[in-house]
């Protein structure tokens, strides 16, 4: 079989071997433990570390030849897997950037070449072969950022004039019998079963027509006994058909130091070894030979080579960037994403996540609402959230609002809005909150003392406009009815999305704001929208917002599109700043059951998530309480305009209730007159009593009409 | 292995059925292990090499040429001369000194972006009594990879079946044994598709080990095959009885 390779060799005369480097293969445990040994062993030193790390000659065809570090790497006596053979090597982890840019690399090679040089010339690397394939590893973990700067060198020593390839590569079942590879199968297994391991890196070997034997390294002279024939073998993890590995490099240097006067030509076996679907094969291993160099000195260490190009094929470190993987925030944003995906893939696969997520939401009020529903925003991944408020937290607030602490309330108490981002940001740092101590002025409450009053309440409706502006979703959540009449007016003024929620003792109502039809299509729909308000099933007179009096001729109204949908003040008939009269269901706020605050924060979030999911968002027809029975609109199920809740039954119900053309805050004559007037306006508004925009709207007269109807509304309520 | 067609496996039973896995694995060669953590605890581990998908290749290589192999010192990669370049600032500044001079090795060209390492962890989760995959999935470089990149790895059909079968409950956890982040399939599920597998089995006389039958059904969706030499060696002579139930 032998001779079969000789007689091709004639067209190779000029042909030099070259070897596959090794390619760097780190596994994400790697960079975890190092920076667990950085931290916690390590610290600032920078003196070498002994690690290691694996090769393989099992892979199939096009896998690149790799060293891999595993996060056992740091455990340098612990298990190598499996017909894997280990690799040594000496981490330099450096403190700082420029100590890694620094390192004097080229020393660090021929530092580590001139051990291998010394093993070599002792004989210590038959012994212990595995010294010729050491490495070295260069890295600075950047652990504020979790950048991981790294270069690897797999140093091997050079022969001047290269290697001369006597026989070129021939794969082994070109020179094998089937028989002959079968015993060199079975002398491979029984030499790792002698050396108590399961692969090998380099041995010895001689074979005839039938049988193959096979000895360590050390046993060369015992081996060999004439030097005519050597072949060796090199547990080879390149797949390439024309290059062995890195690691026989050199394995030939030290043949040619401790041999080379008697060798002149050496057969060389790449031994690769895989197994496809459970069978094995070894028969695509590589024979060749060479003419054995001879090296310039016996005693000076030869040139060596050795750093890993990096990925452009120059020669240079590498990054890798892990902040993904390891840094807590991040982590924390990726689990909170996947679990959101995870109610996605399971139960609701049509749940489009990312209009959710990426709603921009102002809530206004920052109180047990306020609390209670950016709690339940974060739930759903939503990532902006500001708030507005102007109060401190006192004493009270608490055991009722679940984002602040006993601690806010010391040395006058902290502002809401400031704890209530600080709050959330600790709860999930990806969280982008912002809050604005600010109050909201608002009718009937003079912003006109003085000039600095006036422009503080300009600044501050500035600042309400720009908000809205700048937000997909406001959130009504004031303990007032009359603060949520500017930014009513402002939000539908933008046609912005309003979720409205408000509390009595043991009512509640949650309800989307009517959105107005973009200002260029509305032109003369809103005559036929000039019905008066109703509301499709009735609430018990604890209400609020649903207290006041209905019209006459209120009737069930089914199929109502968004933009003809009410807003929290179309039911009413008084004005907002009319104190005398709601002043009370509004401070019913502080006295609501505890409950109710969180049952009617989640259900406006709630609520929202089902708006956005329905395909025409705010503009969608609202659901009904009948509709409870029929095919829901969005995958989420209903979309209605309110949610009217009695604690005292346990009970919702879905009314929906149609705009009101006499509104006070949202009729055409009134969003006409702030579009036109702006802030002058708006401080009439402020300064006037209630009569300003009753006259306005022209409810003076509807109430002069209807006095009496009030009556005939109640025994209506008894009805339902 | 176990009698039972309730669904679940108690802890002594799993790890009866991970040393036959392991006998069987040693056979077939297909690479599981055993790593033993402190303490008398343990997973079955599997490392993966898989080519990254055409789409991908683009974003993860950059304009690198794909891997081939050519010969120093004949055609010289054009990208050797051009100045390296990590992150901003360039720590590589000192390299210079270092020549680039081995005509003893080939040039391959670096395909770094064109592998991924997969890593897949079997473990014993007591809550369930069931077997729970942990995976993740990393460059060469040990960049752990999105679900959606390791998804995009898997054969196509697999990412349809996501889409409506019921094992694709997958959340990131950290590892109970290792701390290190990882993905999970969620074992609320386990049981109720195991438990016809067993039923089946059990009405045919047949003995089943939990874990590769589990496995089997699993693995698959993010890649991993669990071969069918495992039912056939168990059963030589019966017809080959695949344990999947997609
Ligand atoms: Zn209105």
């Amino acid at each position: 079989m032998a001779s079969d390779i000789s007689e091709a060799s004639s067209s190779t005369a000029d042909l030099k071997l070259q070897f596959a480097p090794f390619s760097s293969a780190l596994e994400a445990g790697f960079w975890h433990q190092l920076t667990q040994k950085k931290l916690n062993d390590y610290r600032l030193d920078e003196s070498p570390k002994c690690i290691k790390g694996y090769y393989y000659n099992g892979d199939p065809v096009g896998l690149p030849t790799r060293l891999t570090l595993e996060f056992s790497a740091f455990d340098v006596d612990g298990p190598t897997p499996a017909r894997c053979c280990p690799a040594v090597g000496t981490l330099y982890n450096t403190n700082t950037l420029d100590a890694f840019k620094n390192t004097d690399k080229k020393a660090l090679l021929e530092k580590e070449a001139a051990e291998i040089w010394d093993a070599i010339q002792s004989g210590a690397a038959l012994k212990n072969p595995s010294i010729l394939c050491r490495f070295i590893l260069l890295t600075f973990a950047d652990l504020k950022k979790y950048h991981f700067y790294y270069w690897f060198c797999f140093p091997a020593l050079c022969f001047p004039e290269g290697i001369k390839v006597v026989q070129e590569p021939v794969v082994l079942d070109q020179v094998f019998s089937a028989k002959q590879i079968a015993a060199l199968r079975e002398a491979y297994d029984g030499l790792c079963v002698s050396r108590g391991t399961t692969a090998v890196p380099y041995f010895l070997m001689k074979y005839s027509d039938d049988a193959v034997h096979m000895a360590p390294l050390e046993d060369w002279e015992a081996f060999f006994t004439d030097t005519k024939k050597v072949t060796v073998g090199v547990y080879d993890p390149c797949t390439l058909s024309q290059h062995p590995g890195w690691p026989l490099r050199n394995l030939l240097v030290l043949l040619a130091t401790q041999w080379g006067s008697k060798l002149d030509v050496v057969e060389v076996l790449c031994f690769r070894d895989r197994t496809l679907q459970g069978s094995r094969s070894i028969q695509h291993s590589l024979v060749f030979r060479v003419k054995l160099p001879e090296l310039p000195s016996s005693s000076v260490c030869p040139k060596s080579v050795g750093w890993e190009k990096n990925p452009k094929g120059a020669l240079g470190p590498r990054m890798v960037n892990l902040s993904e993987c390891m840094d807590p925030k991040r982590l924390a944003e990726s689990s909170v994403d996947l679990n959101l995906k995870l109610m996605r893939w399971r139960l609701v696969p049509s749940l489009d996540l990312d209009k959710v997520v990426n709603t921009k939401c102002l809530l206004l009020g920052a109180g047990t609402l306020g609390c209670n529903v950016a709690r339940t925003l974060m739930g759903w991944g939503v990532r902006r959230i500001t708030f507005v408020d102007n109060a401190k937290i006192s004493y009270s607030n608490p055991v009722r609002q679940p984002l602040y602490e006993f601690e806010d309330c010391l040395g006058g108490g902290k502002s809401k809005a400031l704890a209530a981002v600080d709050r959330l940001t600790k709860i999930f740092p990806g969280v982008n909150a912002e809050g604005f101590n600010m109050s909201i002025p608002m009718p009937g409450h003079p912003v006109n003392f003085s000039q600095a009053t006036l422009s503080q309440a300009q600044k501050d409706v500035e600042q309400l406009e720009k908000l809205i502006s700048e937000h997909d979703v406001v959130f009504l959540l004031m303990d007032t009815r009359e603060s949520r009449w500017l930014p009513t007016v402002i939000a539908a003024s933008k046609r912005k999305l309003v979720v409205n929620a408000a509390l009595g003792f043991d009512t509640f109502v949650v309800m989307r704001h009517g959105l107005k039809r973009p200002p260029n299509s509305q032109t003369v729909s809103t005559e036929s929208d000039s019905s008066p308000s109703c509301s499709s099933a009735s609430s018990s007179s604890s209400t609020p917002a649903g207290s006041a009096p209905r019209v006459p001729g209120s009737s069930l109204f089914s199929n109502i599109p968004g933009h003809k949908l009410g807003c929290y003040f179309c039911n009413d008939v008084v004005a907002p700043g009319d104190s005398t009269r709601d002043r009370t269901l509004d401070q019913q706020c502080t006295v609501s059951r505890p409950g109710l605050a969180m049952i009617a924060g989640a259900l406006a979030v709630e609520l929202m998530v089902s708006i956005l999911q329905h395909t025409e968002g705010g503009y969608a027809v609202a659901s009904s309480s009948d509709d409870r029975m029929n095919e829901p609109p969005t995958s989420l199920g209903l979309v209605p305009h309110q949610i009217r809740g009695f604690l005292s039954r346990f009970d919702n119900v879905l009314p929906a209730s149609l705009a009101f053309d006499k509104c006070t805050a949202c009729s055409p004559i009134v969003l006409d007159h702030y579009e036109r007037e702006g802030f002058s306006f708006l401080s009439k508004v402020f300064n006037s009593s209630h009569s300003f925009l009753e006259d306005l709207t022209g409810l003076t007269l509807l109430h002069q009409e209807t006095q009496a109807a009030e009556i005939w509304d109640m025994s209506d309520d008894d009805s339902i | 292995m176990t009698e039972k067609s309730c669904g679940v496996l108690d802890e002594e039973e799993f790890y009866k059925c991970c040393r036959l896995l392991l006998q069987q694995s040693e056979q077939l060669r297909d690479g599981w292990s055993w790593e033993a953590v402190q303490g008398s605890e343990g997973y079955l581990k599997k490392t993966a090499l898989r080519p990254v998908p055409a789409p991908q290749r683009e974003e993860e290589s950059g304009s690198h040429p794909q891997m081939h192999s050519t010969c120093n010192p004949s055609p010289q990669p054009p990208q050797e001369e051009q100045p390296v370049c990590v992150a901003s600032s360039d720590p590589s500044s000192s390299s210079d000194e270092l020549e680039d001079e081995d005509d003893n090795s080939c040039w391959v060209a670096e395909n770094i972006g064109l592998m991924f390492q997969f890593e897949y962890h079997i473990l014993y989760s007591c809550s369930y009594a069931v077997p729970v995959l942990y995976f993740r999935a990393f460059t060469l470089e040990g960049r752990s990879l999105t679900l959606g990149e390791v998804w995009s790895c898997v054969h196509p059909n697999f990412r349809i079946c996501l889409q409506s079968c019921p094992l694709n409950a997958i959340s990131q956890q950290e590892h109970p044994l290792l701390g290190q982040p990882f993905f999970v399939f969620h074992p609320c599920r386990t049981e109720d598709f195991m438990k016809p597998m067993l039923q089946a089995a059990q009405d045919q006389h047949r003995t089943v080990n939990y874990v590769l039958s589990w496995l089997s059904v699993v693995g698959p969706v993010v890649g991993l095959d669990v071969s069918l030499n495992y039912s056939l060696e168990r059963l030589p002579g019966a017809p080959p009885c695949s344990p999947r139930q997609h």
